[in-house]
């Protein structure tokens, strides 16, 4: 949950412009990092996305943290791959276990590896560089469904207080030796859960009442959106497009 | 002995639970995209129903939007697997589709997956199709299907949903490891690198699943025996029923 709390710098180029247009650049450059056949531009993009992260004076202990699962699941994948091919790179015999690492397959698997890594650094500067809001209130420009938007709202509001009654719930639980034994923890784990839904039910019912009384009639009306200007959109256009020549070189 | 080679290396490395995001970009674009279009008619179609909800109660989206925190944080939470000696996350969409319809829960778990994929990198915005079948149709479904199944038959209130999550999580393993497999196989058979990624998700899995059965039916109990009032809004028991006759 830490990872939730960063603050853009607000004023950087990147946290100034438009989120729709980040947002339709960074999808374009998801495309082209997904669907590239190389290992060497999703790593170009990646280290690009990193440099604007850095820029943005996102501290390395946060960037690691929001990397920490990808690149492990990336290392999974790799050594998953590698036990494929024919060409043997390296091998062990012991009387118990062989095991060998095929060339073929630690290509393939250096392949998603550096997918993995391209695309969650894209998608890590459009993060760090916008506020949620504003990425949602760019979806919804982008036609994603209401209801989605508004639901993400409501959770995105009501994230951090139901977070900080769990963890002073769990703390409690703690403290009175609730998690000793495994029985005890699924207990207080499963009444730790319990606790959280009815603090929703009744948090949900209390804000229905609020927003009844300012006028809420079921639909959340979002802000409108200004116009896009040419020095937003046609620098972003000129990334895109140098990528996609990167791409297909 | 390759067979069992990769058995022991499989479990030695057990990949932590947090993996039932696939992650971004991790799928080939036709796959990504393959799978947008299997999410797409479940979402679409929860969306129409959370619509409908909404017209009769105002009180509905708030609800909704409250639970995806809910579920949000369920999966965000860390819990300490003794077997794999890792830290792992419950997937937490069988407590929604118990409690408003797995069509609804579907649109909770697009939205907990969207907060993490933007976030938290956990998942991603390419995989996000996938992450939606797996969590949350088919964790969904399975987790309403258990549920409904087993109270049909009548098992008691805690019993179907320590089950409901228990499969819930399983199936969401199980269909994660099927969707990896068939994205990143490429010319490999399909077979042999589903059954590697399975067994490297056993370890964590096993124990998870039992303990995301034991927390849906924490939540259930507790719910029953403190507010029985919003079983019965949810048509779970009917007005007037005790937690002992549930």
């Amino acid at each position: 949950m830490k990872g939730l709390n960063f603050q853009k710098s607000s004023s950087h180029p990147l946290a100034l412009m438009d989120a729709r247009v980040k947002l339709v650049a960074a999808l374009c450059l998801l495309v082209m990092v997904v669907s590239s056949k190389s290992i060497l531009f999703p790593l170009v993009a990646a280290g690009l996305s990193l440099l604007l992260c850095l820029t943005l004076k996102v501290r390395l202990k946060t960037l690691l943290i929001r990397f920490s699962e990808p690149l492990f699941i990336a290392a999974v994948v790799m050594l998953l791959k590698s036990f494929s091919g024919s060409t043997p790179l390296w091998s062990l015999h012991t009387p118990f276990i062989d095991i060998a690492i095929y060339k073929e397959g630690a290509m393939e698997g250096l392949r998603l590896a550096s997918r993995i890594t391209g695309g969650v650094a894209v998608v890590a500067a459009v993060g760090f560089s916008t506020g949620f809001t504003d990425i949602l209130a760019a979806l919804s420009w982008l036609r994603m469904p209401r209801e989605i938007t508004e639901i993400a709202l409501f959770a995105w509001r009501y994230l951090f207080v139901l977070a900080d009654d769990a963890q002073v719930i769990h703390s409690a639980q703690k403290n009175r030796l609730g998690y000793v034994g495994i029985r005890r923890s699924f207990r207080s784990i499963g009444t730790l859960c319990g606790a959280l839904v009815i603090k929703a039910f009744d948090a949900s019912q209390t804000m229905t009442t609020s927003m009844v009384q300012r006028g809420y009639d079921g639909n959340m009306p979002f802000l409108k959106h200004r116009p896009i200007r040419s020095v937003e959109f046609f620098p972003a256009l000129f990334v895109v497009m140098l990528m996609g020549v990167l791409w297909a070189i | 002995m390759t067979r069992t080679t990769l058995t022991i290396v499989l479990l030695a490395i057990a990949a932590p639970a947090h993996a039932m995001h696939i992650s971004e970009g991790i799928l080939p674009l036709p796959w990504a995209a393959l799978w947008f279009l299997v999410a797409a008619p479940f979402v679409i179609y929860g969306c129409r129903e959370l619509r409908r909800l909404s017209q009769d109660d105002l009180a509905i989206k708030p609800l909704v939007g409250l639970l995806a925190a809910v579920v949000f944080i369920i999966s965000c939470m860390p819990i300490p697997v003794p077997t794999a000696g890792t830290c792992s996350h419950p997937c937490g969409t069988a407590i929604p589709a118990i409690l408003i319809g797995p069509f609804v829960s579907v649109v909770i778990s697009t939205v907990a997956l969207l907060i993490q994929a933007l976030v938290m990198a956990h998942g991603g915005l390419s995989t996000l199709g996938a992450d939606i079948v797996s969590m949350g149709v088919v964790g969904s479904f399975t987790g309403y299907g258990v549920f409904k199944g087993l109270r049909r038959g009548g098992a008691s209130l805690g019993m179907a949903a320590f089950f409901a999550g228990l499969f819930a999580d399983w199936a969401t393993y199980a269909t994660t490891a099927a969707i990896l497999a068939s994205g990143i196989r490429g010319s490999d058979p399909f077979l042999p690198l589903f059954t590697k990624i399975v067994i490297a998700f056993v370890p964590t899995q096993l124990p998870l699943g039992i303990l995301e059965g034991a927390l849906t039916a924490g939540m259930v109990t507790l719910l029953a025996r403190k507010r029985p009032d919003l079983l019965a809004k949810m048509g779970l028991i009917t007005k007037g029923d005790s937690y002992e006759r549930a």
